[in-house]
């Protein structure tokens, strides 16, 4: 209770110190009435400015007198306005868009890009969707998942590899979040492209680390992605053909700038990559997004987004899967008064599987599904101090999976696997604090407290061993079951609370550099299970409880930040320090799909990561781009525990699949004319850790490789050119349909890049031989977008 | 479960290309490998028996198989004390032919070799009948390709897990599939085989007058937890696949247990028959 005190104090001290007017309003875009998120608002010769956030919203309060005030935003022209700050007064600005050209071959990237050197936040990233059009991609199909990858510290296991890995974090360990939903599942066609639909999206912000205090539940990252909110003063239509699927967007207003709408779908060819098994074969997808907002007079706004995603595949019809993630928002925006701001969301989502195989005639489906409300309040207390603070609950519903016999005759029995709940809750309260003009920290906690519902047994183990390690044999077993504890459905398995405190500083060397320090603690309580190299869109999610227990890391990073050339280039150092307590690990030969009892498959054990990151971007002019870099060490251990023995890899530190020690990318785009622009990536990455048999033997005719510790050998190196130009045909000013043709070729050299290396013995001749698997050779691409 | 992991693996695999490539392996120290097989077939005395010992080699290392020959080797049933010995044949194999296979009686296995001693234990499992073994086209990945199928009827309300082995004659190596019966428990189950068109190895479909042998097996949890870990990793690897695991056995070395034995000591009924297509 100290602490909270302690932020009480601060406040008070801060609100009372000087009489103070406020200055609040909406920054949007002056053509189609999207709010602008990270607009910065200044009063010209003082520090004192704020950003606008996530809805548009800001609030800067000073001294009474008479100012300049100055909205800027890059790519934006910048407005600049005379007032009297004698009273608290509300100023909407609407901002133009400096070149009018579609969806901006812009040559100026965001303000927001370019390092924002005073805010204590760091290992933050935000992208424009703008900027993600340009980088060249696989099949031109624009894929925000792959596009961050490019920045330091962000790295995958490789083409067809679904999610991503920050920082030595596992996939798992991202909150993905669109519209406020979390996505439990980013990928489409197991991970050769994401589940975002460019032409609905109005920006991304990842957190790699530092993450703000509204955020909990994801012990690596926070991916928020945000949708567009739909033109509010006319009708439009966007759409593009690419050589993968085709996309449709229409969006309007339900009542000039009062509400508008946003439609979007996209739709892939089926078909598509399995033609060389035959015609009967088919893999599809699609997207729909979807927003609403209306604003009830000028305090009040209500949202509603939804996505809904899918994954079909169909193979010869001898199985049919089919997955995909579904969530809804609704959200009310509610202004208090000029220093206080709020937002209220009712959020729900899901992702499900379902696997039908006619072959052995049965029906597999899993689901997790969960219910979220949140209350999220910033309080502009001051020039100097600013205060977020909220609350939130998620209601978890786990099926981790159901058998169904699809025939009367079917060999397969009923299974239904034990049905799990949990409730998530936290309580976050966090300020930013301007302590000098050169000085700025950030501070809070959250708290988050996780009830695991009973309303199922949970089986009963000798000695308390749900893995036990066979020493005769040595090898870990599932520990001897004694009996069971049926919990009911008001009564908790199991409860955890952790105190999560969140800091940061920034120090403000010169006009133009700064250095920041960040300190977060974050708490995970649910685990996506996967022993595999790449997580499947079959893997299941699994809470805390009697047995699993919550990860818990702490990271700690320091950061130098630079702009020069009059903002044209930005430098961003960071070098990071993370642990993981509680990461799961797999005992040898473990079974998690169609697995009742995850505790007898499981080792306790923990990570840890360190790196150095190194973001050089130019973010003006007709050349834009960036060129990171990032040398690091992931590694994990697991040692027996309470189930004896050595552990895995016999308790030693070893790298964990996640480990790059060097991720290497440039990216750049240059605008030749009005008609033409290029763009072309480079990227290498030091091979992921992999496991390689260090001999053979010969058992039932067989050769039968034994293999190495986990993780001791790599892939041969990944590396890859792309390029692309983008030309945009003659337009006439009066004429509304804009078209433009985007031309891309992905790995120029075409170098076989292994996705994974398998070994075994040629069937013909009995040989052993190593075999490469390469997703994406050299892809050529045209895509054609349009905006009417 | 793991067999749908498999067939998604092979989904897969029609979406991306591969290519055979040189990799420079790691090279562990040889390890002696105990092939002790005691396999019963259903219906016969069963006092014949063979045990394998042999070195494992590198990697890629195309050399003949060292085998393993000077060891003692024997079977002792640990239920009736009998003692089988296997006498060495000096190319590797120790036989018997007066071993006597008791049902759910446990057998212990004992290699002296080069000064170490290797020890397991195995229970006779008992194997269900074949009811029927019979061609189709419609059961199988492929409606128009043919397979055999064989059935068998699981014994209810107990654990039972089983070992195929499928060999078309004149083929160099032979199929295994292992089944628990988690999710078929006291079903009548139908077992398919069959081939689909590859020419990266020269398979074709199977066509009438192919001959294919069958072996099914009773096997016990613990060698079922050895095979289904042996067969995922022998026809796995792509990025859908599990890590691969070090494959430890039931031949403990007790002296010295980091000097385990590869292979396994296994006591199965089973029974053998053959298919020819129609």
């Amino acid at each position: 209770m100290k602490k909270i005190t302690f932020l009480f104090l601060l406040i008070s001290t801060t609100i009372f110190a000087q009489e103070n007017y406020t200055i609040s309003g909406i920054v949007k875009d002056q053509l189609n009435g999207e709010t602008i998120y990270g607009a910065t608002i200044y009063l010209n010769g003082t520090t004192i400015g704020a950003q606008s956030n996530e809805y548009g919203f800001y609030s800067i309060s000073a001294p009474k007198g008479t100012y300049t005030l100055t909205i800027s935003f890059i790519g934006y022209s910048e407005q600049s306005q005379e007032i009297v700050l004698d009273k608290d007064q509300k100023i909407d600005f609407e901002v133009i868009e400096e070149t009018e050209q579609l969806d901006e071959v812009v040559i100026e990237s965001t303000e927001s890009e370019s390092v924002n050197i005073r805010t204590p936040q760091m290992s933050v990233t935000k992208v424009q969707m703008a900027s993600i059009k340009k980088i060249p991609v696989v099949l031109g199909e624009i894929d925000i998942v792959k596009s961050i990858q490019l920045l330091p510290g962000i790295t995958n296991s490789g083409e067809g590899s679904s999610g991503f890995n920050v920082r030595g974090g596992a996939v798992d360990q991202n909150l993905v979040l669109l519209d406020e939903a979390i996505i439990y599942n980013t990928s489409h066609l197991l991970g050769f492209f994401s589940v975002f639909n460019a032409d609905a999206i109005k920006d991304i912000t990842l957190y790699k680390g530092n993450i703000p205090a509204k955020y909990g539940g994801r012990v690596s990252s926070v991916l928020d992605v945000r949708q567009k909110d739909g033109n509010n003063k006319d009708f439009h239509l966007t759409g593009g053909i690419g050589s993968i699927s085709s996309r449709l967007a229409a969006e309007g207003p339900i009542v000039k700038d009062k509400g508008s709408f946003l439609v979007a779908g996209r739709g892939s060819y089926a078909h598509l990559f399995l033609k060389a098994a035959g015609e009967e074969n088919s893999a599809s997808f699609y997207d729909l997004n979807l927003k609403a907002n209306y604003a009830l007079g000028e305090k009040n706004k209500l949202f509603l987004s939804g996505y809904f995603g899918r994954d079909d595949f169909n193979f010869s019809g001898a199985f049919e899967n089919s997955y995909g993630n579904a969530s809804a928002n609704l959200r009310w925006n509610h202004i208090f008064n000029d220093q206080l701001f709020s937002n209220a969301s009712l959020i729900y989502s899901k992702y499900d599987y379902d696997l039908t195989l006619n072959l052995f005639e049965f029906d597999w489906v899993s689901s997790i599904k969960n219910f979220n409300a949140k209350y999220d309040l910033k309080y502009y207390a001051s020039d100097s101090f600013k205060l977020d603070f909220g609350v939130n609950g998620i209601y978890y519903d786990f099926d981790p999976g159901q058998i169904n016999p699809t025939t009367d005759d079917s060999a397969i029995n009923f299974l239904q696997l034990d049905q799990k709940r949990a409730f998530e809750s936290g309580v976050y309260i966090n300020a930013e604090h301007k302590l000098t003009d050169k000085i700025t920290a950030n501070y809070g906690f959250r708290y988050s407290y996780f009830n695991r519902l009973g309303g199922q047994s949970m089986v009963l183990y000798e000695n308390d061993q749900p893995v036990v390690y066979n020493e005769a044999l040595g090898i870990y077993e599932s520990g001897n079951p004694i009996g069971e504890t049926e919990y009911g459905k008001s009564e908790s398995i199991k409860n955890f609370g952790n105190f999560e405190p969140r800091a940061g500083i920034s120090y403000q060397v010169s006009e133009s550099s700064s250095i920041k320090a960040g300190y977060s603690r974050v708490a995970q309580y649910i685990h996506l299970l996967s022993n595999t190299t790449s997580v499947t869109p079959l893997d299941v999610w699994t809470p805390s409880g009697q047995y699993v227990q919550p990860q818990l890391s702490d990271q700690y990073a320091l950061g130098y930040f630079r702009n020069f050339n009059n903002k044209q280039l930005s430098l961003e150092v960071e070098g990071y320090y993370k642990t993981v307590n509680n990461r799961l690990d797999y005992i040898d030969g473990s079974n998690l799909i169609g697995q009742n009892t995850i505790e007898t498959e499981v080792l306790n054990g923990e990570s840890r990561a360190y790196g150095l990151e190194m973001l050089l971007r130019k973010t003006k002019g007709r050349f834009t781009g960036w060129f990171a870099y990032t040398i690091s060490k992931t590694e994990q251990r697991t040692p027996g525990g309470s189930a004896r023995g050595p552990g895995i890899n016999d308790g030693d530190w070893y790298y964990s699949g996640y480990d790059r020690t060097h991720d290497f990318s440039v990216t750049g785009s240059y605008k030749q004319n009005d008609k033409w622009t290029f763009g072309a990536n480079f990227i290498y990455q030091t091979g992921r850790p992999v496991t390689y048999p260090d001999g053979q033997y010969t058992y039932e005719d067989l050769q039968i490789a034994s293999y190495a510790p986990r993780n001791s050998n790599r892939l041969p190196s990944y590396h890859r050119i792309d390029i692309s130009a983008t030309y945009v045909p003659n337009k006439r000013p009066q004429n509304k349909w804009k078209g433009e043709w985007i031309f891309g070729i992905y790995n120029v050299y075409n170098r076989k890049n292994a996705a994974a290396i398998s070994f075994g013995q040629n069937r013909e001749t009995g040989a052993n031989e190593a075999t490469r698997t390469a997703i994406f050779g050299i892809v050529p691409s045209v895509t054609y977008n349009f905006k009417f | 479960m793991k067999k749908i992991i498999y067939i998604l693996l092979v989904t897969l695999s029609f979406t991306s290309c591969t290519d055979v490539i040189d990799v420079d392996v790691p090279i562990a120290e040889p390890r002696l490998v105990i092939e002790a097989s005691i396999d019963w077939e259903k219906n016969t005395i069963g006092n014949e028996q063979l045990i394998k010992l042999s070195l494992s080699t590198p990697y890629f290392d195309e050399n003949n198989i060292p085998m393993v020959t000077g060891a003692d080797v024997r079977v002792i049933n640990e239920n009736t004390n009998d003692v089988f010995i296997f006498d060495d044949q000096n190319d590797g194999t120790y036989s018997t032919n007066t071993f006597i296979p008791i049902l759910n009686n446990t057998y212990r296995l004992e290699v002296i070799e080069n000064g170490e001693t290797y020890i397991a234990h195995e229970t006779m499992t008992s194997v269900s009948d074949i009811d029927d073994i019979y061609q189709s086209t419609e059961n199988g990945f492929d409606e128009d390709a043919l397979e055999v199928n064989v059935q068998y009827t699981d014994v209810a309300n107990i654990e039972n897990f089983y070992l195929f082995k499928f060999q078309k004659v004149g083929d160099l190596l032979p199929d295994l599939i292992d089944m628990a019966d988690e999710f078929t428990d006291g079903n009548q189950i139908t077992m398919f085989y069959e081939r689909l068109e590859d020419e990266d190895i020269n398979q074709v479909e199977f066509a009438p007058g192919d001959v294919v042998d069958i072996h099914f097996y009773g096997i016990s949890k613990q060698y079922h937890r050895f095979m289904q870990l042996l067969i995922s990793q022998n026809e796995s690897g792509g990025p859908f696949s599990a890590t691969p695991v070090a494959l430890k056995g039931n031949c403990t070395n007790p002296n010295n247990p980091d000097n385990y034995a590869f292979g396994y000591f296994r006591c199965s009924e089973v029974v053998i028959d053959s298919y020819t297509f129609q």
